[in-house]
């Protein structure tokens, strides 16, 4: 069994390729894979519910920093396809009555469909201007689903039932965290081999100069949209376990807030790092968990602090955008990296 | 005929504060490149400053307009120096980031310290609606409109003739040639984000007398004021007040016809599909300076 | 990779494992409140009344001799928040009832309490929820918005002076489940009384400017208004309508009417009447005297309204409730549903009107009366008592 490296030692392309660096990173991930999935034995029904929350942001997050990260395009209308979705999953399960091996993947299609129609002005629009473009889709989407009453039950917000296959119901956070992780873990898998493959390469070739990518002969607008369906079917399924998870959603669930979450996830976490993803999502999902219980400890000597706590959450939240901005621009996974490599060659590092 | 008057009327008075904001962000952009997100936040921190100094000081209104605006200047100039000069140069969306992050900030710091209840603002215009031909309009408005017009020629005389104004005007043309001409680049940049807070401030103590209250809400003004400064263009002085205008009079009669139809809702969206509209046929706006790039 | 989320994850379960034991004394309830979100204006007094009140009833002698400890959070107003609070209240801090605030929280969390069994006495008066065969374990200290929106259009009836025509009246209301909560029987009533209903303008949630939808009920001329936001709004629509100088007369709803409206609005608020289904502060009733030697006692400079006294008499109605279940050995989620079940005709001392719960009707009262902002304060004008007809309930 090999160690940790020490040294960047790579002979071959598969070396280089390859997910993991060595066997024990491999068996380190599979290891902490099982202690989570021992997390319900341990944890109460609340805190559950918060890993479920967490895990469904990772997922969000990994689609967003495909689309932001990966390719360079910036949308703002990520908790609109997030809605797409939720409102899928509730027609597809609530009316239609299916079983959630169906509902979820379909709900990522419908949303990848919707999220390819707001690319289109990607074509045209860079930078500000597509920002822009995602803005108004936002508000155009949640204007939809607020006035779709027949279909979305307008601002009374609709009910979905739990997710079911069979007989068998996933009616509890605990089954639903047994749900939920599985799906994270593959959809992480997926994304992380998917800049293995052309598509993923040709991703970020456009982020990085769109004009060489097109001169190497990469279609830059087959893959800006194909980008766009890509990220939004990951937050589609994001938004179909979360309306799961919720049991009912109404527009409320998907404001312009949550985009620009999800934005600082990516930020926080790194931008273009599927690790950074993780992080920034655990990060920020945890946040006001944090600053609650902080707060819940001061309350005694304290007590005009539950009344700051929303105020609390919203400046810790832009204060650490701000400084991880200012600071570390590559977030979390580059710290971690660089934290990484340090030990890596310790106490030799020259 | 009279209510689409009576509509057309009162977009033309929202529409000019949305102006007066929009020259904020425009000056930015202009001279930075960068799009101010926190500027709705700028407008409510301008009408609480103004409010506090008033009601906690006793101070007469004109003093405490005025010290708001030293205050508007120095958090326009600190904003710069912390916050703004380590992103130059970085990726649009860290720059993007960083205003919503300080919008962030200027929220939860105004919660803070005033709370989310709506305050009452001193009453500075006075209540009674005076007759436009058969229209009553409120002269809270018609005062707002008249000090945005002033405000408006005053900034397009500063940007034509004084000095300052058009070392903005070379900045924003060629950060280098302008450097090389000895402009301060630096200088011009804190002082296009003092002008921003300034004009921002102006608009929310406008809005404060007009409702005579202020809360949490006018910060939503940041964010209406984005199709605006998209269909003037998001370089022009002159689009800034021409899309105000325009979006404040089609939000009304959006607002006017359109929300008995689809249940109320259509006022706030109008202004964002027109804003798809644009992006699609004129991306660079009514007067906005047009760059060709063809990938 | 592995290590850094393994290190988090395991912190998350520690502070999960931390155990949330309390004394055996001590009787934990619940608190959802609204102090930031767009009904803190009146969320926040509301919420203070709670708070006191609690902090009056430990003082007192307790619930039987046990304390009560009141678990407070502020959810912004937002479904998705009140949500998740509800579960941590039910399962970390193991609540036995919950004092709720807004309507469409509560209507969507109807279905979870009845499979929890847990007791739910919101601020919200909407009539879906007094159905017991529907929601049994929803409660409130109110006549209905229903009853309430009636009551006032009965008022609107009897001001109207020419008997040639019918008196018009708009509808103004959030669009959000309590703005419409009362409404679709508003439309009913009018028609069985003989008011024309010209015109429904819906405000959205953080309206800035309500002059197109103003404009909108001048073209259709009505003649009376119902607002059916919170103070801010109605004041909003107030200050507006004079800029318009409509003569309409505006009326309002219990969460948009209070001491706190001709302060905010000033002399726009002059003449407006609304529904008052508790008593303002400091009103001379025989249960205002423990409020106001409270008042005096801890925070004399404070200025209150009726929301607070809402706030109070939550707790008086669910501290009694609490009481009763102690007494027959019963401190669970069924035991304060039943107890809450035995109250009848309940003296609350003049705060609100008389309390009832039937076991197949959660109607609390049907007595609303109205009052209109003279010189800047509220004078009650009127009382009127709407029939307990089963085909209102839930209407």
């Amino acid at each position: 069994m090999s160690m940790m490296r020490c040294g960047d030692f790579r002979t071959t392309y598969a070396e280089d390729m390859a997910i993991f660096d060595t066997a024990l990173a491999r068996r380190l991930l599979l290891a902490f894979l099982l202690a989570l999935l021992l997390l319900p034995l341990v944890a109460t029904t609340y805190w559950l519910d918060v890993s479920n929350r967490t895990l469904i942001a990772v997922v969000a997050a990994v689609g967003l920093n495909i689309l932001t990260g990966f390719t360079g395009q910036i949308s703002l209308g990520n908790a609109a396809f997030l809605a797409v979705g939720g409102y899928a999953t509730a027609a597809l399960a609530g009316k239609a009555g299916l079983p959630f091996p169906l509902v979820i993947p379909l709900a990522g299609v419908v949303s990848a469909l919707v999220g390819m129609v707001f690319g289109i002005p990607s074509l045209r629009l860079k930078g500000l201007y597509l920002a822009m473009a995602t803005l108004a889709a936002h508000f155009v989407v949640e204007f939809t689903v607020t006035h779709w009453d027949s279909m979305t039950g307008g601002v009374n917000g609709i009910s979905v039932p739990a997710p079911h296959v069979g007989g068998f119901a996933f009616d509890s956070d605990r089954r639903l965290f047994y749900l939920i992780l599985p799906i994270t873990a593959f959809l992480l898998l997926f994304a992380k081999n998917l800049f293995r493959t052309k598509v993923g390469k040709a991703f970020v070739a456009i982020r990085d100069q769109d004009i060489s990518a097109e001169v190497m002969g990469v279609n830059v607008y087959r893959y800006k949209l194909l980008s766009f369906g890509v990220s939004s079917f990951y937050v589609g399924v994001a938004g179909s376990l979360m309306a799961y998870q919720a049991h009912i959603i109404s527009p409320e669930n998907f404001p312009i807030t949550v985009a620009i979450d999800y934005l600082g996830m990516i930020i926080i976490g790194g931008m273009g790092s599927i690790l950074g993803s993780v992080l920034g999502a655990i990060f920020i999902t945890l946040l006001p968990e944090v600053l609650r219980l902080l707060s819940g400890a001061l309350a005694d000597t304290y007590p005009q602090l539950v009344g700051l706590l929303a105020s609390l959450k919203m400046g810790v939240f832009g204060l650490t955008i701000v400084l991880f901005l200012i600071f570390e621009p590559d977030g979390m996974a580059a710290r971690w990296h660089t934290i990484k490599n340090y030990w890596k060659l310790y106490p030799f590092s020259y | 005929m009279e209510f689409f008057l009576q509509l057309v009327l009162n977009g033309l008075v929202v529409g000019s504060i949305y102006s007066l904001v929009a020259l904020g962000f425009v000056v930015i952009y202009k001279s930075t490149s960068i799009l101010n997100f926190a500027q709705g936040e700028f407008l409510m921190l301008g009408a609480y400053v103004c409010l506090a100094i008033t009601a906690g000081g006793r101070v007469p209104f004109l003093a405490a307009f005025l010290l708001t605006m030293a205050f508007s200047v120095v958090l326009g100039l600190l904003m710069e120096r912390v916050i703004l000069r380590p992103m130059i140069g970085e990726p649009v969306i860290s720059v993007i980031m960083v205003t919503l992050g300080l919008s962030s900030i200027l929220k939860a710091v105004v919660q803070g310290i005033w709370g989310t209840d709506t305050r009452p603002f001193p009453a500075i215009f006075p209540a009674h609606p005076v007759q436009i031909g058969p229209l009553p309009v409120s002269q809270g408005y018609l005062y707002s409109m008249v000090s945005v017009g002033v405000l408006l020629v005053l900034f397009s005389l500063f940007f034509k003739f004084s000095r300052y104004g058009i070392a903005m005007r070379a900045t924003a043309f060629s950060q280098q040639v302008a450097l090389s001409m000895g402009i301060s680049v630096k200088r011009i940049f804190a002082l296009s984000w003092s002008i921003a807070a300034v004009v921002s401030a102006v608009g929310g103590i406008l809005l404060g007398g007009v409702r005579g209250g202020v809360d949490g809400a006018l910060a939503f003004f940041g964010l209406k004021v984005i199709p605006v400064v998209i269909l003037g263009g998001l370089d022009s002085v002159l689009g800034a007040i021409v899309g105000g205008v325009v979006m404040g009079v089609l939000e009304n009669l959006s607002g006017g016809y359109l929300d008995p139809i689809f249940g109320g809702g259509v006022k706030e969206v109008a202004p964002f599909i027109a804003l798809v509209a644009i992006l699609t046929f004129k991306p660079y706006g009514l007067f906005g300076k047009v760059k060709i790039e063809r990938v | 990779m592995a290590l850094y989320r393994g290190t988090v994850l395991l912190a998350l379960a520690a502070l999960a494992l931390a155990p949330a034991a309390a004394p055996a004394q001590e009787i934990k309830v619940g608190g959802l409140f609204d102090l930031t979100g767009i009904t803190s204006d009146v969320g926040k007094p509301y919420a203070q009344g709670v708070q006191d009140a609690v902090q009056w009833v430990n003082e007192s002698g307790g619930i039987n001799g046990k304390k009560v400890k009141l678990v407070g959070v502020d959810y912004s107003y937002k479904m998705p928040e009140a949500v998740a609070a509800y579960k941590r209240l039910k399962d970390d801090e193991k609540v036995i009832l919950i004092n709720g605030w807004g309507t469409g929280d509560t209507e969507a969390l109807k279905d979870t309490i009845n499979k929890d069994k847990m007791p739910y006495i919101s601020a919200s008066f909407s009539a879906h929820l007094t159905d017991p065969q529907k929601t049994p374990y929803n409660f409130f200290v109110a006549p209905t918005y229903s009853d309430q929106l009636r009551a006032w259009l009965t008022w609107v009836k009897q001001d109207w002076k020419d008997k040639s025509r019918n008196p018009k009246v708009a509808f103004f209301y959030g669009d959000n489940p309590y703005g419409k909560s009362p409404m679709e029987a508003g439309r009913r009533f009018c028609k069985e009384i003989g008011v024309d209903l010209v015109d429904e303008e819906i405000l959205p949630g953080n309206f800035q400017d309500a002059t197109s939808q103003l404009l909108n009920m001048k073209q259709k001329g009505a003649d009376y208004a119902y607002i059916n936001v919170t103070t801010t709004g109605v004041s909003l629509v107030l200050r507006d309508a004079k800029k318009l100088g409509l003569a309409t007369k505006f009326g309002s709803n219990p969460y948009g009417f209070s001491e706190t409206l001709p302060a905010v609005a000033k002399e726009f608020a002059e003449g407006a009447t609304g529904v008052v289904p508790h008593a303002p502060f400091g009103s001379n009733v025989p249960g205002m005297k423990k409020i106001v030697d409270f008042h005096q006692k801890n925070h004399p400079n404070d200025t209150h309204d009726l929301l607070y006294v809402r706030g109070w008499s939550y707790v008086v109605v669910w501290s009694e409730a609490l009481k009763r279940a102690d007494k027959a050995g019963k401190l669970t989620g069924e035991g304060v549903k039943e107890a809450l079940e035995t109250f009848k005709d309940f003296d609350m001392g003049g705060l609100t009107n008389n309390i009832t719960y039937a076991p197949n009707d959660h109607r609390p009262s049907t007595k609303t009366p109205i009052f209109q902002i003279q010189g800047g304060k509220l004078v009650k004008i009127a009382e009127f008592d709407m029939p307990r007809k089963p085909e209102w309930l839930g209407l």
